[in-house]
């Protein structure tokens, strides 16, 4: 698994000391690309930070990130003071999120090692393409098709089954006369998870060279320990980033989740309650806001998802360092 | 996918032999950026024929006076209205209309912003946003009305189910669990209400549908009235939540035992099972066209001036024996002198083309396009009200000629 | 002896049964997924005509008029609009992708190019309506003129598709092999036609992924549009004003009490598919002719 070029330079003064003023040319001109990116989320990092000061200011930080109640609303109608508690949507976005990727890595590693290694070679660009199709598919028809097509069967066929059977796990508990749940949603999440991950991860296993698959082949190993020993090591690094960007659609999903989860601002205590993530707040509540401190709460828990992702991308590159060191001369 | 990229046992001198020799050669893809860019440019063509590029539409004929040049018309807000919007954008041709259900706190966001030509909300300004809003000031103008209606899934039970505002408020509020409940059986004799608890659904986003719906709520019941108040967004104590009246709507569609509120207009397109609601005089209306529009006649309602403080107007609980009780106006917020307020942004023309708009929407033409898409028409107190506010409207301090399309 | 020929039937039987389950794995991912399909095919496709192709929107159905319409202006709209965006993120992703893999190594620059992926996958974890807002702040602070335009809706698309282009294009070109690069600078090529003519060509397969991934994802994205560039606008004014497209389409009428615009927005989501079907088909065999020219 190469990691970039053979000679790369030491230093910009380098590059730019290059005899060729071509070279010159296309580090600037990648370099522009580079800042372009990074100008993009630095700015968008300001705008959010501006946005939320107010929040900062007036709301104290323990009562935000720990808060149980979101209540933007009190002040106004002058029943309550108005409360602005994070803690609920911080623990539906990662729950749910959590259980989109635990059910979507182990499908769409599945899915791509069939596509990439055992399907027949008529089979495997159709149904590539098919499930390429599925990322186009909008958030909203994913949500839709829960609400018409999932709820109902969760509510009457699934929840009942796993409150009665799987209920000592403390997992499962609370009225199940309802199909929005958390668990729907991260059904559906992991759904519209699948198709990103699949394509990607198919990518990097295709892009295996034969000799390592011929090579442990001819050691005597079966299909599967050539998967396991071969393409998989070698493909590692972009079936991450496929994972990562799966996680990426997960955690900031809207539409779908809005549509399923049930709209609860209250930690759930259970998978079969309902819930709320922090996206699907800011979609709800963003565009009907009414008191001048709730947009900058909004903004101050998207910067709150905003930490989590990079904690959690961090998280997934130190594993994968981890992973590499330990192999050692295995990888390229 | 054919082929493997990078074949590592390829000899190195083929890449870039393959790749001299094949230069001169392939022209696919050379060929294939050509048909795209030819696509391109007779799909643009073919538009700029259809009219695509063009920005101006024909002057509409009216009698008397000389209507000015067609500008483009900029308004944004509640998703309520956004259908009968649709509606009078497609019909009025003297200028073009653009508007963007943003939702109406948004609209209300972007007016104070000065984004938009016009705000449209479902509620009125409550005091923080009112006191946002900068110099000179917005009017604001009543341009339709509704209903909140409460829906219900009941496959076994035909007609209007009866409700109370009491009985409304217990469900809401947690108190009443069961639709066989002896409060709802009292006020439904005769009808066998099913053994099963009440799925309650309410708004997820903030709305003026659930500003009317709580505001009949705290006038009926008191508990509800000290914890939880009326407003565009409520901390419900119970319930599931939904996003839109579309999305009540389908949540209760596909949910048995299932109660919800939703806009009348949401009601009647859907087919979907609404109750009947209870008002001061004791009968139980089933909400239509009329008896909201009574309603409203009937609340005698005092407008404030138009710049003043709306947030405490009601046409709830209208005292006529068969006025709906759950009935709203709907607002819209324009600047009362667009010059000072847009400056250099706004031409002359362009608040000429605002000024007629709105005259025509609060005009008999404009009113006769609310009910066949189950608006609310204004009642003529409201239309005369209107339009001396719309006449009011200035443009640096000079008062702008109108000449309202027929 | 037994032993041996034990552990070797052991390893065989493990293995059959893991190809059985990656087997049962993609027939469950093709599941739900047909499910959709079927459902957009059957709710956007009873009423589904050449007409979608060459009328306007229509307003909400009344006994006034009730027109089916059909989904041009949308098509116009988010044509343009997705356009747009790809114009800003595709060069912007693939330079970046490519700064990260040539220049990524040791030092200042290789700290900056793993930086840069990192950023590139927090961004892919924004939440879209996250980004709409970001750019509405940013439009709102230079020009509220153009707040509600196709300008600001590109934006925000672009910064959606902005990752996925980059992330995806970073780890094509990381697929490539040491030799090829070593072989090409044996021969005296310059470090930037080996980039562009080797490397990324070589890598073009997963790069078209990413692109197609990102369109994908644009054109069916709503949220950002919803807060930007939302109208009634009938037909395509000019970059500063707003224009409808076909996501917006589908969020706002799938559910819409009107049914002349509920079919439109199921025949929108039908008409989307086969779309990005027909792109990703056609970009995949013009990638597999060109593979096989250039690789003799």
């Amino acid at each position: 698994m190469t990691r970039g070029n053979p000679f790369p330079p030491r230093s910009s003064r380098q590059i730019l000391r290059a005899p060729k003023w071509g070279d010159r040319i296309f580090f600037a001109l990648t370099m522009l690309g580079a800042l372009g990116l990074a100008g993009i989320i630095i700015a968008m990092v300001v705008a959010l930070v501006h946005g939320a000061t107010p929040a900062f200011d007036q709301i104290p930080f323990t009562s935000f990130l720990f808060g149980r109640i979101w209540d933007p609303g009190g002040c106004v109608n002058g029943t309550s003071t108005c409360v602005y508690g994070a803690l609920p949507f911080i623990a539906g976005t990662l729950i749910t999120s959590t259980i989109a990727l635990l059910l979507a890595i182990p499908l769409s590693l599945g899915a791509a090692i069939f596509l990439t290694q055992h399907a027949p070679m008529w089979m495997r660009e159709p149904v590539a393409q098919v499930v390429q199709l599925l990322a186009a598919v909008p958030s909203v028809v994913y949500g839709f098709w829960g609400l018409i097509v999932l709820v109902p069967i969760m509510r009457y066929d699934v929840n009942p089954v796993l409150a009665h059977d799987l209920g000592w796990t403390g997992l499962f508990g609370g009225p199940t006369n309802i199909g929005l749940t958390v668990l729907t949603a991260s059904l559906v999440l992991s759904i519209m998870t699948v198709p990103t991950i699949t394509a990607i991860s198919r990518d990097a296993m295709e892009a295996v060279p034969r000799s390592q698959k011929e090579a442990a082949i001819s050691l005597g190993a079966t299909p599967w320990e050539v998967t396991r020993r071969s393409v998989l090591p070698y493909s590692r690094s972009g079936i991450v980033a496929g994972i990562v960007l799966g996680l990426g659609r997960a955690l900031g999903e809207t539409m779908a989740v809005t549509m399923t989860i049930g709209n609860r601002n209250a930690i759930p205590l259970s998978l079969l309650s309902q819930g709320q993530t922090i996206p699907s707040l800011i979609a709800n509540d963003f565009f009907e806001a009414i008191t001048p401190l709730e947009i900058p709460a909004l903004m101050e828990m998207a910067l709150f998802l905003l930490i989590i992702t990079l904690a959690i991308n961090l998280g997934a590159r130190l594993i994968l360092a981890r992973l590499q060191l330990g192999r050692g001369a295995a990888t390229e | 996918m054919s082929s493997t990229s990078g074949n590592a046992t390829t000899p190195p001198a083929a890449p870039s032999d393959t790749m001299v020799r094949s230069k001169g050669k392939s022209r696919t893809g050379l060929y294939a950026a050509v048909a795209v860019i030819v696509v391109i440019i007779i799909v643009l063509a073919a538009g700029y024929a259809a009219g695509w590029f063009k920005t101006s539409s024909t002057k509409s004929s009216t009698t008397s006076c000389t209507s000015p040049t067609p500008a483009v018309l900029s308004g944004a807000g509640s998703t309520l209205v956004a259908p009968l919007m649709d509606q009078w954008s497609a019909v009025y041709t003297a200028s073009t209309i653009g508007y963007s259900a943003v939702g109406s706190g948004a609209g209300i966001n972007d007016i104070t912003a000065k984004t938009v030509d016009f705000g449209a909300s479902d509620a009125p300004l409550n005091p923080a946003q009112r006191a946002a809003v900068p110099s000179p000031g917005v009017n604001t103008i009543p341009e339709s009305a509704g209903a909140a209606v409460p829906i219900y899934n009941l496959p076994g039970i035909s007609g209007h189910l009866k409700f109370t505002g009491q009985i409304l408020a217990a469900i809401y509020l947690g108190d009443i669990t069961n639709w066989n409940n002896s409060a709802l059986q009292a006020v439904n004799p005769g009808v066998s209400l099913p053994v099963a608890s009440i799925v309650v659904v309410h708004r997820s986003d903030g709305s003026g549908t659930t500003f009317v719906f709580t505001s009949f709520l705290s006038a009926s019941n008191s508990t509800w009235k000290t914890a939880y108040g009326h407003s565009t967004t409520i901390n419900w104590p119970v319930g599931v939540g939904a996003k839109g009246n579309s999305g009540v709507t389908e949540t209760v569609q596909s949910t048995v035992d299932a109660i919800g509120y939703v806009d009348i207009n949401y009601a009647l397109t859907n087919g979907v099972a609404f109750g009947a609601v209870q008002n001061p005089a004791g009968n139980f209306i089933v909400a239509n066209i009329t008896n909201i529009a009574s309603a409203i006649r009937d609340s005698n309602v005092v407008f404030p001036s138009p710049t003043g403080d709306w947030y405490n107007v009601t046409v709830e609980n209208a005292p006529g024996a068969g006025d709906y009780p759950m009935a709203t106006l709907t607002y819209l917020f324009v600047y009362t002198d667009l010059g000072v307020a847009y400056g250099s942004s706004m031409s002359q023309t362009t608040a000429e083309n605002l000024v007629n708009f709105l005259l025509w929407i609060v005009g008999s033409t404009g009113q006769s396009y609310a009910a066949p898409l189950y608006y609310v028409p204004l009642s003529s107190a409201a239309v005369t009200y209107d339009t001396t506010t719309i006449n009011s409207i200035t443009y640096n301090g000079a008062a702008i000629p109108t000449c309202v399309p027929s | 002896m037994t032993t041996r020929s034990d552990r070797g039937l052991r390893r065989k039987i493990f293995s059959h049964s893991m190809v059985v389950l990656s087997g049962l794995a993609i027939v469950a991912v093709m599941l739900p997924l047909f499910w959709i399909i079927y459902e957009c095919v059957v709710l956007g496709g009873s009423h589904l005509t050449l007409n979608y192709f060459t009328q306007g929107t229509p307003p909400p159905c009344s006994p006034i008029s009730c027109e089916a319409g059909g989904g041009l202006t949308m098509i116009q709209g988010s044509f343009i609009v997705v356009a747009l965006a790809t114009l800003y993120a595709v060069p912007i992703g693939i330079a970046a992708a490519i700064f990260a893999v040539e220049y990524g190594g040791g030092g200042a620059l290789g700290a900056l190019s793993r930086a840069l992926s990192m950023a590139a996958d927090v961004l892919s974890g924004v939440p879209s309506i996250v980004i709409g807002v970001f750019v509405y702040v940013l439009i709102l602070y230079y020009d509220h003129g153009i707040v509600f335009s196709v300008t600001s809706g590109s934006l925000a698309l672009g910064a959606i598709m902005l990752p996925i282009v980059m992330r995806t294009t970073e780890e094509a070109l990381r697929t490539v092999p040491h030799s090829v690069r070593e072989a090409a600078l044996a021969l005296g090529m310059t470090r930037w036609k080996i980039s562009l003519r080797i490397v990324l060509i070589s890598a073009l397969p997963g790069v078209l992924t990413g692109i197609l991934l990102a369109i994908a994802r644009a054109v069916g994205e709503a949220a950002p549009l919803l807060l930007l560039d939302n109208t009634t606008l009938p037909r395509f004014l000019g970059f500063n004003y707003p224009a409808q497209s076909l996501s917006l389409g589908i969020y706002l009428w799938a559910d819409s009490p009107y049914k002349n615009l509920q079919n439109l927005a199921w025949e929108t989501a039908l008409v989307l598919l086969i779309f990005v079907l027909v792109l990703s088909l056609t970009s995949r065999l013009a990638l597999n002719r060109l593979s096989r020219k250039w690789k003799a």
